[in-house]
């Protein structure tokens, strides 16, 4: 398979990821979680880029640690909410930059960590994040109820003698998973971007909340493909051009929404809740 | 490493010029932090971090390094209103919509630098900043910009205040609250012009969230947050200056004097909590024991 073939393989792959994982980023308000999980897996790159190791593997790894790091830092009182992704994000970056900057000359490939290189996907890669798709695809449908239950309604989740920690797990892992395996093809910057942009769009626009992960993933295909055929007709840098297709695509979706609430009201306010 | 050491490190000019940028950055980070704090602003802070990024880049294109700052602000102030027009919608599209102009906006910042020869090493040196070799017109650039924020602070600060701990009482009394986030959106947009020539795109984040985390952590008296968070900002940059110093120096390791100034605050932050953890059960056990005993 050729390089560029592989490279559609991919962007294939995490499009449809941004169906199952980005459909959960947005409707459960984990954005800044994504962003800073992202952001911070870079010194786990830079670590075993210096040592001549899988780089996901051990992005994947520090991702498992920041994790856990969030997940005590969340119980401090007396903070806001959104404080412990700051920090773990600063903590990331700057942990990265100090790594990098003791190793000079030690190849370490800094820009394709931060705004990944889609053309240098090895078949590993694709592997990982097929086996990623599959395994959420596979949670999802034994417990994509209850996660639907926990999303729109915690109180009553609770209520009803359901226990939230294993949907909170469930979903974390799916969520942390998806944003390693998109790390290769985008990088630590704008690995989110395939996964965010297309669920938030198709959020605007599905006419019922069944259709958004569907839409979403035509979305993510539409703009990593297109996002590759760009970068390669006017040589930008790849990872870059999909992230910019990806939010035009966005914001086409923002100025469609409104003509289509005015199609159909109702449903489009029960889409917008939650 | 004596204290004549120290002092002997920064006659060095270029230490000192470090030095100053680092005393300006503290004394803003200060004040604006403490709202971005009250308001959970952190992700709209990192949204404008990378939306300053495209501004560096085509300011950078048109006018070399003299373009950077005017480009950055242009940048910076549009973000803002962005983000403050992006508040308004609530829920869930909220925080999607604030993800994905971030990465938008990376991205045409990616974009546009690709097109051009230098490529990698330009990037790098946005990405990371170069606080050791900030020149004294940076610093006067530095230093305008954040007075600005400041000003912009001291002016709105009654509105931001009574926003943050009351949005419906602020609503209520007929203020505008648009007006208010966009000061304040313009104000964290500004901080980040400084920071970043300093610090680079990626680390400045550190600077809006860590020092007033930590001061809030060590005291619950509000005017007092801001002088706190500006000592401990002062205090980890001259410690990660010196350490940066001192091993470069010394064991020729050349470590990045901004990655050094974060990650003291990181530990600062760490060493905070676990101290506020132990204090917080040592004083639950005596109580009781206090009870046990009555």
């Amino acid at each position: 398979m050729s390089y560029i073939e592989l490279a559609a393989l991919e962007l294939t792959i995490l499009g449809l990821l941004a169906g199952v994982a980005g459909t959960l980023i947005v409707y459960r308000r984990r954005s800044f979680f994504a962003v800073a999980l992202s952001h911070a897996t870079f010194p786990g790159g830079v670590v075993f880029a210096v040592l001549g190791w899988n780089l996901l593997i051990g992005q994947a790894l520090f991702a498992i640690v920041l994790v856990m790091i969030m997940g005590l830092l969340e119980r401090i009182p007396r903070q806001g909410r959104q404080v412990s992704s700051g920090i773990v994000l600063a903590l990331g970056f700057a942990l990265g930059t100090l790594l990098a900057s003791a190793n000079p000359g030690l190849g370490v490939p800094v820009e394709a960590l931060l705004v990944g290189s889609p053309l240098g996907v090895t078949t590993a890669d694709v592997g990982a994040a097929a086996a990623v798709l599959a395994v959420s695809l596979f949670v999802l449908s034994l417990f994509g109820r209850r996660v639907l239950f926990h999303t729109f309604d915690p109180a009553g989740y609770r209520a009803a003698g359901f226990r939230s920690w294993p949907v909170e797990l469930a979903v974390t892992g799916i969520i942390a998973a998806a944003v390693v395996v998109a790390m290769p093809a985008v990088g630590a910057i704008l690995g989110v971007a395939i996964l965010i942009a297309p669920a938030a769009a198709a959020r605007l626009i599905a006419p019922s909340l069944t259709w958004v992960p569907p839409i979403a993933a035509v979305l993510g295909i539409a703009s990593g493909l297109a996002g590759l055929w760009v970068s390669r007709s006017f040589d930008l840098a790849t990872g870059g051009a999909i992230g910019l297709v990806a939010t035009a695509i966005y914001v086409l979706a923002h100025s469609v929404a409104p003509l289509r609430r005015l199609a159909a009201p109702r449903t489009a306010a029960m889409v917008g809740g939650g | 490493m004596t204290d004549v050491g120290l002092f002997a490190m920064f006659s060095l000019p270029f230490m000192m010029r470090a030095l100053v940028a680092i005393a300006i950055l503290s004394v803003a980070a200060g004040a604006v932090g403490v709202f971005i704090n009250f308001r959970e602003l952190e992700f709209v802070s990192d949204g404008l971090v990378h939306a300053v990024f495209p501004g560096l880049v085509i300011g950078m294109l048109v006018g070399g390094s003299a373009g950077l700052l005017p480009g950055a602000v242009i940048a910076a102030v549009l973000a803002a209103a962005l983000f403050a027009l992006l508040g308004r919608t609530g829920g869930s599209g909220r925080d999607a919509g604030i993800a994905v102009t971030l990465t938008g906006l990376f991205s045409l910042g990616v974009v546009i630098v690709s097109r051009s020869e230098s490529y990698v090493s330009q990037l790098q040196e946005l990405l990371f900043g170069r606080i050791l070799t900030v020149t004294v017109a940076q610093l006067w650039q530095i230093a305008v910009v954040a007075a600005a924020a400041l000003v912009i602070i001291w002016c709105a600060r009654r509105a931001l205040l009574f926003r943050a701990f009351d949005p419906a009482g602020f609503e209520n009394a007929g203020l505008n609250a648009f007006r208010t986030d966009l000061a304040l959106n313009v104000a964290v947009a500004l901080l980040v012009v400084a920071g970043v020539q300093a610090l680079g795109v990626l680390m400045v984040i550190a600077i809006l969230v860590l020092p007033v985390a930590i001061a809030r952590m060590l005291s619950r008296v509000l005017w007092t947050l801001m002088p706190i968070a500006t000592l401990i900002m002062f205090g980890a940059g001259n410690l990660g200056l010196w350490a940066s110093f001192e091993w470069s120096v010394r064991g020729s390791i050349s470590a990045s004097p901004g990655a050094l100034i974060v990650l003291i605050l990181i530990s600062a932050y760490i060493v905070v909590v676990g101290v506020s953890f132990a204090a917080q059960s040592l004083s639950r056990d005596s109580t009781e024991r206090a009870q046990v005993a009555a």
